[in-house]
């Protein structure tokens, strides 16, 4: 490989570069805990290996890249979560993915009459196990998820530590999953 | 209560801590290593995370409709409110996350089209027709359409296109294709037909595939959700599961990989890009891919698949060649 051609020669597969493919669906799990949808965690691992190219990875010196993907990850996802917390983002990105444009004509996309049947079905299901977990976890619950309040959010609006939310949203979700299981 | 039994509740008891903890405002690298040193510790671990993470997903999506319901419940025994306009909208956001049909707004569709679409390279059409069905055309995609009273028929000469179709029982949809017909009456699937090679995915409801008039032979299939059905020029069906989502990401300008062979990728950008790339050699071609392509320019694009591939590309006569790095 002689150091000749263009100054920008393509990056070899360095250390991070390989790591990054070798860990890319933990990554992608990882990620996901915090994005509304697959596709959108998706998107975010794409961000973090265009991040990683533009790197330079051979250039790097990485004693420890398993630590140094996940640093990156966790930065992302703070951005990420950042930007899309408040309710009104909440809102505004719905808006986003239900409309798309038909001929330049900004439209709304509303599903089909027997899948509004199924979904309200499934919405009232989801509805039905909420409000059957006990009242303080079903309450951290609702907060956090449902309301997007962040964990130190929720837990001043309960009055309780930022510890006491994680245990009852970990209740919360193994008590949903038992109740909603396929 | 078997071994088993509490085994599994304890892999989902461990899940459920592990998607609690990712959620902390300052999640850090050592949670994200500690997560994956759980991940490798059994393959169980792994699916009930994902598990307890589909149904996370599922409430993120339908939080607006729940909150709604959840309202209502607390009224009750007031009368149950009928499902609002926003209840709607967080509906169609749910059905599309799942990757479901979604119809448009009868009140806004396009004016009746003639029989006849087609795109060039690089060209993303999305068409409305008569019954209020969608079709997503996709690059150099040529496909006509005949409507009666009592079928509705779609030719696909050549191509991709993913079709919305709307419900209607008494008028069956068909996509003629690569020697097959693709029956349905209201789902969401793609077709894709290339040079003979037929391939159909079916991302909501129940297709069906069989031999049409011209074909020499074929069984008939039908297809359910996050099913893939490839019927290649020489007549091999393979059938497999798919993520159906992955098969319509193509309308947003991500095309999706898993170990797909480097010629077959290649051909999908020359299909998307006016420079044409050609590879060295046919070993080359065979290397697999996997991994998630975004389409904004071809030049971004040659750059990362260089960085997924030891490959490296130099200008050509007619664009671009692929060379082993």
């Amino acid at each position: 490989m002689a150091p000749s051609g263009p100054s920008k020669k393509p990056a070899e597969d360095g250390p991070l570069i390989r790591a990054f493919f070798e860990k890319r669906e933990n990554l992608l799990l990882f990620l996901a805990a915090r994005t509304r949808c697959m596709a959108t965690a998706e998107d975010l691992v794409q961000d973090l290996y265009l991040k990683l190219a533009a790197l330079n990875d051979g250039a790097v010196d990485v004693r420890a890249p398993s630590a140094l993907l996940y640093r990156m990850a966790a930065n992302l996802l703070v951005d990420h979560v950042r930007s899309t917390q408040r309710s009104s983002q909440r809102n505004n990105q719905w808006r986003r993915e239900t409309r798309s444009a038909i001929g330049g004509e900004d439209i709304v996309d509303e599903p089909a009459a027997d899948e509004v049947v199924v979904a309200k079905q499934r919405v009232r299901q989801l509805a039905e196990a909420v409000a059957a977990l006990p009242p303080q976890m079903g309450r951290a619950f609702r907060l956090h998820k449902l309301e997007g309040l962040s964990q130190a959010q929720t837990a001043q609006a309960m009055g309780v530590s930022v510890k006491m939310v994680e245990q009852h949203i970990q209740a919360a979700i193994r008590n949903l999953s038992q109740r909603l299981r396929a | 209560m078997t071994s088993m039994a509490t085994d599994e509740d304890g892999v989902m008891a461990a899940a459920s801590a592990w998607l609690a903890r990712l959620q902390r405002d300052d999640v850090t690298e050592r949670d994200g290593l500690d997560f994956e040193a759980w991940l490798a510790a059994a393959p169980a671990n792994r699916s009930a995370y994902q598990r307890t993470l589909a149904l996370w997903h599922e409430f993120e999506t339908c939080a607006d409709g729940v909150l709604a319901e959840l309202a209502v419940d607390a009224r009750r025994p007031a009368s149950r409110r009928a499902p609002t306009r926003r209840w709607l909208v967080a509906g169609g956001a749910s059905a599309m996350a799942a990757g479901l049909a979604v119809a448009v707004l009868p009140s806004l569709l396009a004016p009746p089209e003639p029989a006849t679409y087609a795109t060039g390279k690089g060209q993303h059409r999305k068409v409305t027709l008569p019954d209020g069905s969608v079709v997503d055309l996709n690059a150099e995609t040529r496909l006509s359409v005949s409507f009666s009273r009592s079928a509705r028929r779609v030719e696909l000469a050549d191509g991709q296109a993913i079709f919305d179709v709307t419900h209607d029982e008494r008028r069956p949809f068909t996509v003629e294709a690569s020697g097959r017909i693709v029956r349905v009456v209201g789902t969401q699937f793609d077709v894709r037909s290339r040079q003979g090679d037929l391939r159909v995915t079916v991302a909501h409801g129940k297709v069906q595939v069989r031999p049409s008039a011209t074909a020499a032979s074929g069984r008939t299939f039908l297809l359910t959700p996050g099913q893939r059905l490839e019927i290649g020029r020489t007549g091999v069906e393979t059938l497999q599961t798919v993520d159906p989502q992955e098969a319509l990401d193509w309308r947003t300008g991500r095309l999706v990989y898993r170990a797909e062979p480097l010629a077959n990728v290649v051909a999908d950008l020359n299909r998307q890009f006016v420079e044409q790339i050609e590879i060295s050699d046919p070993a080359l071609g065979e290397m697999p891919i996997t991994g998630v392509i975004v389409l904004d320019d071809q030049a971004a694009v040659m750059a990362r698949l260089s960085l997924m591939l030891p490959i490296r590309s130099v200008p050509s006569q007619r664009g671009l060649l692929l060379l082993r790095k």
